[in-house]
């Protein structure tokens, strides 16, 4: 096995066991940050309002719930967009009609501040 | 090529196997502990909230508590449900907490319970009766403990119960839950318990309804389990239904909010297509809102991916039960359809009405129930509704990768933004006997005292969920108080 391949080799086994955790860890709350969260601004704030509408229900503040934590998935934010137009497993698609290319994007970088507070 | 290839191609095809396999992967609900033995531990340094409040634990031992009320001298009330889900049935009873501790009984009720709510209204209480076994009531307590009901008999002998009460502008506003899980009796209220009590027992709508035809093939429980049943929607078990077939409507009925003069006189219809309608509270504007305890994956008609909701009530609204979750259609939807089964079809060939935008969607499962709003600046965010999540009772009412509720959360109900109020302490979310910890445990109501400072939240208890079903501790309830510093 050369090099390249064994960075491929571990890159992918960080990744299961970052998406193996993902179900069980990346609580961020007030209570647990000890801190109020402000959205930073407009994009972020829709954002926010957007992810409450869609994805809450099954993704309460990023942990974990009915679906997986996606505070804790390391996966990028193109990924993350990708799944939620398309779905992915038992994860339901959000057409256009539901979710705007620019609501999507404010989802995205809602949750990219939120698990980063 | 090949290295863009394999560092964009492999993380997605990696994702998308690993996010596929929800269905083998095991249920990880808050209640799917091993049997607990021991004494229920109370520590306060088990829970967490937002800078600037404080939690203690005022009372404890009660046994399946699920309200508290404060009476016009802002004096502690605690009701016991007498009634848990596992068919455990206990006395009601409303007690007083005096300031030294000391519990004197107000009143107890009957075999009938829950009692799933109460409130205090010109020196009477008014107490929401379940009615699992005699149909529900309405109650008005006086401070001497002289129970006497408004109304009875109410269509609540099924899964879900009589609820609320609020009073305003001189009515008593209750809810009726539904009495199936998405409006057809089958294999699953057997195992509740009803079905063998209330063989004939069935929804019914509160206006004239036309059914599409749909009917549901199950074991025949009530007979000999080899043979099969046969049961369409709003019907009693094993009893088909026809395309076109009209269900009259009449009150009481289903899933719907009701109410009745404070002085008595016919009950009144103010809204209806809610599953349970569990919390009820008015906003410091005068508008009514309730809780919605949402769809459950089991049963005949089976529905996935259903959030609790927050309405606002208009009246005269259907809310869309059975055929729509938070106000979007359940036809034919993936975001709904169980996984391995089919897309759900309608049980209605029309709708009252377009069912309107909830206030907000909570957790799947998260059993939101009681709460209020604050109206009060010292305490902080006015205006804002404090909801109490008793958290998932997975695996019976569908599979979760982790616990979901077991907390109280605020909601703005301006735009619909959740925030997390109160949580256990530990690296992931759940009661603290999963987490063993001394923290929350099963928070069912939320609601601030007379001067609107202080949150007291109601904890009704450990319960663990078995193969069996629900398995509710007695004595294990506890009331916290939370204020600001």
């Amino acid at each position: 096995m050369n090099i390249y391949m064994r960075i491929v080799t571990l890159g992918v086994v960080l990744l299961i066991w970052g998406l193996v955790v993902a179900g069980c860890a990346g609580r961020r709350s007030e209570p647990i940050r000890k801190e109020y969260f402000k959205p930073a601004n407009a994009s972020i704030a829709n954002g926010e309002k957007m992810y409450m509408a869609y994805c809450q229900k099954c993704h309460p503040g990023g942990e974990a719930g009915l679906g997986p934590s996606i505070n804790a998935n390391p996966a990028p934010q193109f990924i993350k967009r990708f799944q939620m137009r398309h779905g992915l497993g038992v994860m339901p698609g959000f057409k256009r009609d539901e979710i705007s290319k620019e609501d999507l994007r404010d989802i995205s970088r809602y949750s990219k501040a939120w698990k980063h507070y | 090529m090949r290295r863009l290839f394999l560092s964009l191609a492999l993380p997605a095809a990696l994702f998308s196997v690993l996010t596929g396999c929800y269905r083998m992967r095991p249920s990880n609900g808050g209640g799917e502990t091993k049997s607990i033995s021991q004494e229920r531990r109370v520590n306060p340094a088990d829970v967490l909230l937002p800078p600037g409040y404080t939690i203690e634990a005022v009372a404890r031992d009660f046994t399946f508590p699920s309200a508290v009320v404060f009476d016009a001298q802002n004096r502690l009330h605690v009701l016991e449900s007498g009634y848990s889900y596992g068919e455990v049935w206990t006395e009601p009873k409303l007690i007083r907490i005096d300031n030294n501790g000391t519990r004197t009984v107000v009143a107890t009720g009957t075999r009938n319970g829950p009692w799933s709510g109460v409130t205090y209204h010109d020196g009477n209480f008014y107490v929401a009766e379940g009615g699992t076994l005699e149909g529900g009531k309405i109650l008005r307590i006086a401070p001497n403990g002289t129970i006497t009901p408004m109304v009875d008999k109410l269509p609540t002998m099924g899964d879900h119960h009589t609820n609320g009460p609020v009073v305003r502008d001189g009515y008593v506003y209750f809810g009726l839950g539904t009495a199936t899980n998405s409006g057809v009796v089958g294999t699953d209220n057997y195992e509740y318990g009803w079905l063998k009590r209330e063989p004939r027992f069935h929804d019914i709508p509160c206006q004239d309804v036309v059914l599409s035809g749909l009917n549901f093939d199950t074991p025949n429980v009530l007979q000999d389990s080899s043979t099969r049943a046969s049961t369409g929607a709003f019907s009693p078990y094993n009893t088909t239904s026809y395309p076109g077939q009209i269900i009259k409507g009449s009150l009481p009925c289903s899933g719907a909010i009701m109410r009745i003069a404070v002085t008595g006189g016919k009950l009144e219809l103010v809204a209806w297509g809610i599953r349970n309608p569990f919390g009820m509270a008015f906003s410091n504007d005068g508008r009514l809102y309730v809780t919605e305890n949402n769809y459950d994956v089991r049963g005949s008609r089976p529905v996935w991916g259903s959030g609790d909701v927050l309405w606002e009530i208009k009246e005269g609204m259907w809310y869309g039960w059975p055929d729509f979750s938070a106000g979007r259609p359940i036809r034919d939807e993936e975001e709904f359809k169980p996984p391995g089964k089919d897309p759900l079809k309608p049980l209605l060939r029309q709708y009252p009405n377009e069912p309107p935008k909830p206030a907000a969607i909570l957790g799947v499962h998260s059993s939101s129930n009681g709460f209020d709003f604050s109206r009060s600046a010292a305490f902080g965010f006015e205006g804002e509704a404090f909801v109490a999540q008793f958290g998932d009772m997975a695996p019976k009412v569908g599979k979760v990768m982790a616990p979901v509720g077991y907390k109280i959360v605020r909601v703005d109900v301006q735009n619909g933004i959740i925030k997390d109020f109160v949580v256990n302490k530990g690296k992931r979310n759940g009661p603290a006997s999963w987490l063993n910890s001394g923290g929350l445990e099963r928070p069912v109501a939320a609601r601030f005292d007379a001067s609107g400072n202080t949150l007291y939240v109601v904890d009704f208890g450990v319960m663990r969920m078995s193969e069996k079903g629900p398995e509710p501790k007695p004595n294990s309830g506890v009331i916290w108080k939370i204020t600001r510093k």
